[in-house]
């Protein structure tokens, strides 16, 4: 039997070797293998195969984060029975709205139809043309009896104009507020106390506790910056603006901040946390305060239990000023792949997502803060610790706008403040550090 | 013999002897015995601050039998074992066969052929993965099996060097009678010299059996729709330890470690010891 | 020794030059000599076959030669036309209400237009090549025709493949496999190379083209604001040969006295400690060091035990640790050498198991007259035990260093997400000190889609190690022992 098998196996193996070549001896034996492919698809991405009737079966990819798949499947049983009439195949995958330009523009054609994405990554997937532009396909909302004015109206306008890029807009809003803020224990620290990161550190060692941030995270630090009246812009090629080598519109020196921030990391209370690790420094319960967002408020909440308490950004000392960190501010967006084979269904899905009663649902199930200005308006929202200490932010926050170079370098920058890399005295090397930081934010993307 | 000696050493040397041997191992094991202690922690996240857990429990190993929609642990074993097994069929016929082709057979583009062979084996793997990605996506074969069986297979003539080693060993004089008796080359290489060879099949049975469970960077890169059930272990595994996930999971990943181990630790061991005669075989018979 | 080796490589490069030779000269006199038939095969490839009644092979050569020409029509018309430019019109997309669909204008997308005409290529190559052996063979079988031999029938020339052309039948499948999954890959990120494939060129919104070798000058240290690649570069190619180096002697040497202690006649239970130790390298790497990595992190579990047994305030006191941990993966230098003793860990099992197998062969009877000689074991160890080791697993020792300088997985499992580089030129070309070329390369194709750069540093690694392996072969183990054991 088994040599049946063996000998048959080595029939077809020699078929398919004579078939793709003529064989007679060495050299040509990797054949042609060829013809099978030209029929097979029309590539260079002809997307136009017509007739997506609506006793057609459509197939939907639907990404969001781990913590929201069960979110997700409830929203996505509604969507299927608010439309009835269409039958769905719609496959949830796992992919966080963190990390979501990472891996759509990889293969955009690959991507999932809809997925979140934090707002920082907008401009980077505009530019890689991975978003359908709603204004263009606004027409369809008429199915879900809307215009894309309603969708703007019903969202905070803050949430609208950060999806928009050149007049248009190119995501759903589904949550806001993605910011970071600071929670304490508050039998340890005072709200007083709470208020400058002076008395905090000072609170915190006198409870011998630590107080942590991330700092080597282009995110966080640069709430030190924006506090001080610096800016970071975006060019339409890409390319990020910034000033803090220089003056602040506030007459601030870029220098003075950085020995601000050195003086803080330099306490013993305090304790830089690399990116990605808060959640388990907090756990680990050294910390009696931390700067983090509303992820984390379940985390915090365990381990302080009573204590438990949020609160906005503290204020730092410079020179004898007080300085209050303005934190970036965003949103997290539902968007609709440009390259989608089913757009029509795909934005309605995505709008489904952000509306009144899915952004309700999300808050309950996950409290996740809303955009949505009637989920904003109730009580449940208006109770919850971490998220008024986030909407609390909404008037000192910024809207981070950067292109892809600014990440690694401020990366790098925190690290150094982090590892005491630069010294407090060294006014020369802070200068020097602050200027090859603009020099590699700023330059060309290559 | 051994005997023998030993009673001439002094006992002295031989216990310092095998205390330096136990204490190295202690050290090669502390990382394992780790990850085995952890899995059976209660606690879900890191635990940084003691190396056993406080509280012991077999809550993770329950848990990644009853999955969730991270978690989907008996579906990728299943996914990996399948992957495997018909990888492990392709890529060991085509190693033998090459092997066989260029050990035993004379033909006039055989040194040119191995030379490409070597240069290819020059060039690194992750630099061809995006290109590889693309060519399988135009046969529309990313996001299934079938592609990233090929990705595994499709290539592993060129690791058939082992094996050419090991069958350069037989015997010329042997396969020169069968061919004056009239013996096709098909029968010689199916009847003679694969019987002749268990080592090396078997090693690169196992070796190519393995190589599924162990790779995570190109069955991420395939695998990329993100739906959890469709993953192979090793990302299953690596995804657990994501930023945001690294808490609820991470004592799950050690579980999970442990229960991929045991099967592969136990082919290991079978293998090790061909391993030893495939790799080596060549070389010391001579 | 050393010029063996070279005259027999210049045996082989001119044996191949030959063959081509050869190869030109039977098509030229089969064309020139041919009867009619022979001549028609330059058209049609079944013509000669139909001659000599062998109808089965003419149909095959004759759907062959279809197959090319619709697969030129069809397939290859489509793209290599445009392989100059890479594509000239850009996507753009309506929404059409009535289908639900976004409609696309007929777009180039200039990678598929890369890989398909490279594709067409080589299917043309092989094309030629089938063409031109075919003109011979037909001319072989008029000739064997005049000479009134006996001309196969389709079953005996089947039969063939299965005795003195088995060889064949063996190459066919994985060699298609190779040309597939491994050329085509890689003679398209060669091109890449010399193309602007990167972030702001993304296919499909929009195109990419042709730079030629600019990207190459910008590696080498040319090219304004991105100087920071040539200054990369160069540090992160010394610690790639420092690592290749290192963890390559290492292990070896590590390996060799593990597999002596274990072997030794004063250990008890030889078995079950080697078993302890192949159990470390029986769990996944992905697993076994991502653990590892988590154990020595910052605060980890390491960190915690060190600082309770106030090996963190000594080393502070002494200056070596400037923070309230101990960087073991998270600084330059700690880092480093951190990973090596880490591949020390998994890297070590695996030669000790190798070197168990090769000192088990190594003749009795040297190390017997060398201990009536009264040589002490160290002088055993290096004058009998390490030459025999190296010149059994010499070879093993080059491909390792090869592979070491491709080892992708440890560096990239112990640092990726974890370090963080303060050297901010470093960081403006997205590189780390403790990168590799090849985790650097990964890193620029992944989170940076830096396509054009990641191909060109995969070009040098390439030629590195291709230097390397030919000067080490040729001088320091001498050739091909292919022979000697047959």
């Amino acid at each position: 039997m088994r040599k049946k098998l063996l000998s048959m196996l080595l029939c077809a193996t020699m078929v398919a070797t004579m078939t793709t070549g003529c064989g007679d001896s060495s050299g040509d034996n990797n054949g042609g293998s060829s013809d099978s492919k030209g029929s097979s698809e029309t590539t260079g991405g002809q997307g136009s195969n017509a007739g997506g009737g609506s006793d057609e079966t459509v197939k939907l990819t639907l990404w969001g984060a781990e913590e929201d798949q069960d979110y997700l499947k409830e929203v996505v049983s509604k969507f299927e029975s608010a439309y009835s009439d269409q039958k769905f195949d719609i496959q949830i995958g796992v992919e966080s709205e963190s990390t979501a330009k990472d891996t759509v523009l990889t293969d955009i054609e690959a991507a999932a139809d809809v997925y979140s994405f934090a707002s920082d990554q907008l401009a980077d997937l505009v530019r890689a043309g991975a978003l359908a532009a709603l204004d263009d396909v606004s027409e369809v909302l008429t199915k879900a009896e809307k215009t894309l004015d309603d969708v703007k109206s019903a969202n905070a306008p803050d949430s609208i104009e950060a999806a928009s890029q050149n007049g248009k807009m190119y995501g759903f809003p589904t949550g806001g507020a993605n910011t970071y803020f600071l929670y304490y224990d508050s039998s340890v620290i005072s709200e007083e106390d709470a208020k400058t990161w002076d008395s905090l550190l000072a609170a915190a060692s006198k409870g011998k506790k630590k107080v942590g941030m991330t700092l080597n995270s282009g995110w966080y630090n640069a709430s030190f910056f924006y506090g001080a009246g610096f800016k970071t812009g975006l060019n339409e090629d890409g390319t990020t603006t910034m000033d803090w080598n220089g003056k602040s519109a506030d007459g601030i020196e870029g220098v003075d901040v950085v020995k601000s921030m050195l003086d803080i990391t330099s306490n013993p209370a305090f304790m830089p946390v690399p990116d990605g690790q808060i959640s388990n420094a907090i756990a680990s319960g050294d910390l009696c305060a931390v700067i983090s967002g509303a992820w984390d408020s379940g985390n915090a909440e365990k381990v302080w239990g009573d204590g438990y308490a949020a609160t906005k950004l503290p204020t730092y000392t410079l020179g004898k000023k007080q300085i209050q960190m303005a934190p970036a501010y965003g949103y997290k967006f539902e968007a609709v792949n440009a390259y989608s084979k089913n757009t029509g269904w795909a934005v309605l899905l995505a709008e489904f997502i952000s509306n009144e009663e899915s952004q309700k649902l999300h808050f309950d199930m996950k409290q996740q803060p809303p955009t949505n200005l009637n989920v904003l308006a109730s009580d449940a929202i208006k109770q919850d610790k971490a998220i008024a200490a986030a909407t609390s932010e909404g008037d000192i926050g910024v809207i981070q706008a950067v292109g892809q170079k600014y990440w690694d370098t401020t990366k790098t920058f925190g690290e150094m403040i982090a590892k005491g890399k630069i010294k407090a005295k060294d006014n020369k090397a802070i200068q020097k550090a602050l200027d090859n930081l603009v020099e590699g934010v700023t330059a060309p993307l290559s | 013999m051994k005997v023998k000696k030993m009673k001439d050493k002094r006992t002295s040397t031989i216990i310092m002897h095998n205390v330096l041997i136990g204490v190295l191992a202690v050290i090669w094991l502390v990382p394992i015995v780790w990850l085995v202690c952890t899995s059976f922690s209660e606690y879900t996240g890191i635990n940084t601050s003691t190396f056993f857990p406080q509280k012991w429990s077999i809550a993770n190993y329950v848990k990644l039998f009853h999955p969730d929609t991270v978690a989907q642990f008996p579906q990728w074993f299943l996914n990996t074992f399948i992957v495997a097994c018909v990888n492990c069929v392709i890529s060991t016929l085509f190693v033998l066969m090459v092997a066989y082709a260029t050990s035993i057979m004379r033909f006039p583009m055989r040194k040119p052929l191995m030379n490409i062979a070597v240069i290819l084996n020059l060039f690194p793997g992750m630099l061809s993965m995006i290109a590889v990605y693309f060519v399988l996506k135009t046969f529309s074969l990313t996001n299934s099996y079938a592609g990233l069986i090929m990705v595994y297979s499709a290539s592993s003539g060129l690791g058939y060097l082992i094996a050419k080693g090991f069958f350069d060993t037989v015997p010329r004089a042997l396969c020169e009678a069968a061919r004056i008796d009239g013996c096709s080359e098909a029968r010689i290489f199916l009847q003679m010299v694969i019987p002749m060879s268990r080592p090396i099949v078997v090693y690169t049975v196992i070796s190519s059996f393995l190589a599924p469970w162990m790779d995570f960077v190109f069955a991420k890169m395939i695998l990329n729709a993100g739906v959890s059930s469709k993953y192979t272990v090793a990302i299953g595994l690596y995804k657990m330890l994501d930023k945001s996930l690294i808490n609820e999971y991470f004592t799950q990943f050690c579980a999970g470690g442990v229960l991929v181990s045991i099967p592969i630790s136990i082919l290991f061991m079978i293998m090790q010891k061909f391993y030893v005669e495939g790799i080596t075989g060549g070389a010391v018979k001579g | 020794m050393a010029n063996e080796t070279k005259s027999t490589a210049a045996e082989a490069v001119s044996g191949f030059f030959k063959a081509v030779g050869g190869f030109f000269s039977g098509f030229g006199t089969a064309v020139v000599k041919g009867d009619i038939f022979v001549k028609l095969s330059l058209l049609w490839w079944g013509a000669g076959y139909v001659r000599r009644k062998q109808f089965v092979k003419a149909f095959i050569m004759t759907a062959l030669e279809a197959a090319v020409i619709l697969f030129t029509i069809f397939f290859a018309s489509q793209y290599v036309p445009k392989f100059g430019t890479l594509g000239t019109v850009k996507a753009e997309m309506v929404f059409n209400i009535d289908t639900m669909k976004n409609e696309f204008n007929d777009y180039d997308h200039s990678f598929m237009i890369l890989l398909f005409s490279l594709f067409s290529f080589v299917v043309w190559f092989v094309a030629i090549v089938v063409w031109m052996k075919n003109m011979t063979s037909v001319y072989k079988l008029q000739l064997m025709e005049e000479n009134g031999e006996h001309i196969n029938t389709f079953k005996e020339d089947i039969k063939l493949y299965i005795g003195e052309k088995f060889h064949i039948t063996l190459l066919a499948l994985p060699v298609l496999g190779i040309v597939v999954f491994t050329i085509i890959p890689i003679l398209l990120l060669v091109f890449v190379a010399f193309t602007n494939y990167d972030q702001q060129h993304m296919p499909p919104s929009e195109l990419f083209t042709w730079v030629g070798f600019s990207n190459f000058i910008t590696l080498f240290g040319g090219g304004g604001l991105t100087a920071t690649f040539g200054y990369s570069f160069v540090r992160v190619l010394g610690w790639t040969l420092v690592w290749a180096f290192f963890s390559t002697i290492t292990t070896y040497i590590g390996g060799i006295l593990l597999s002596l202690l274990l072997n030794s006649a004063k250990t008890r239970l030889p078995k079950f400690w080697r078993l302890l130790f192949v159990i470390t390298i029986a769990v996944p790497q992905f697993v076994s060091l991502l653990l590892v990595r988590n154990f020595f992190a910052d605060n980890g579990i390491v960190n915690t035990i060190c600082s309770n047994i106030h090996l963190t305030g000594f080393l502070q006191d002494i200056g070596l640790v400037s923070t309230n941990h101990i960087p073991f993966l998270s600084a330059p230098g700690w880092a480093h050498v951190m990973i090596i003793i880490i591949n020390i860990w998994v890297g070590v099992p695996y030669q000790m198991l190798i070197a168990t197998g090769v000192l088990m062969n190594i003749p009795e009877d040297q190390l017997e007259s060398a201990k009536m000689d009264g040589a002490k074991p160290f002088q055993i160890f290096t004058k009998i035990t390490m030459p025999y080791m190296l010149f059994i697993t010499g070879p093993a020792l080059v491909t390792d260093f090869v592979k070491n300088i491709n080892n992708f997985n440890v560096i990239y499992l112990l640092t990726q997400d974890v370090y963080t580089t303060t050297n901010q030129a470093l960081a403006n070309s997205q590189a780390q000190e403790v990168d590799l070329l090849v985790t650097w390369l990964f890193r620029l194709t992944q989170d940076y889609y830096n396509y054009k750069m990641a191909s060109v540093i995969g070009i040098v690694v390439f030629i590195i190690c291709a230097v390397f392996t030919l000067v080490a072969f040729n001088y320091m183990i001498g050739g091909d022992k292919e022979g000697t054991y047959q």
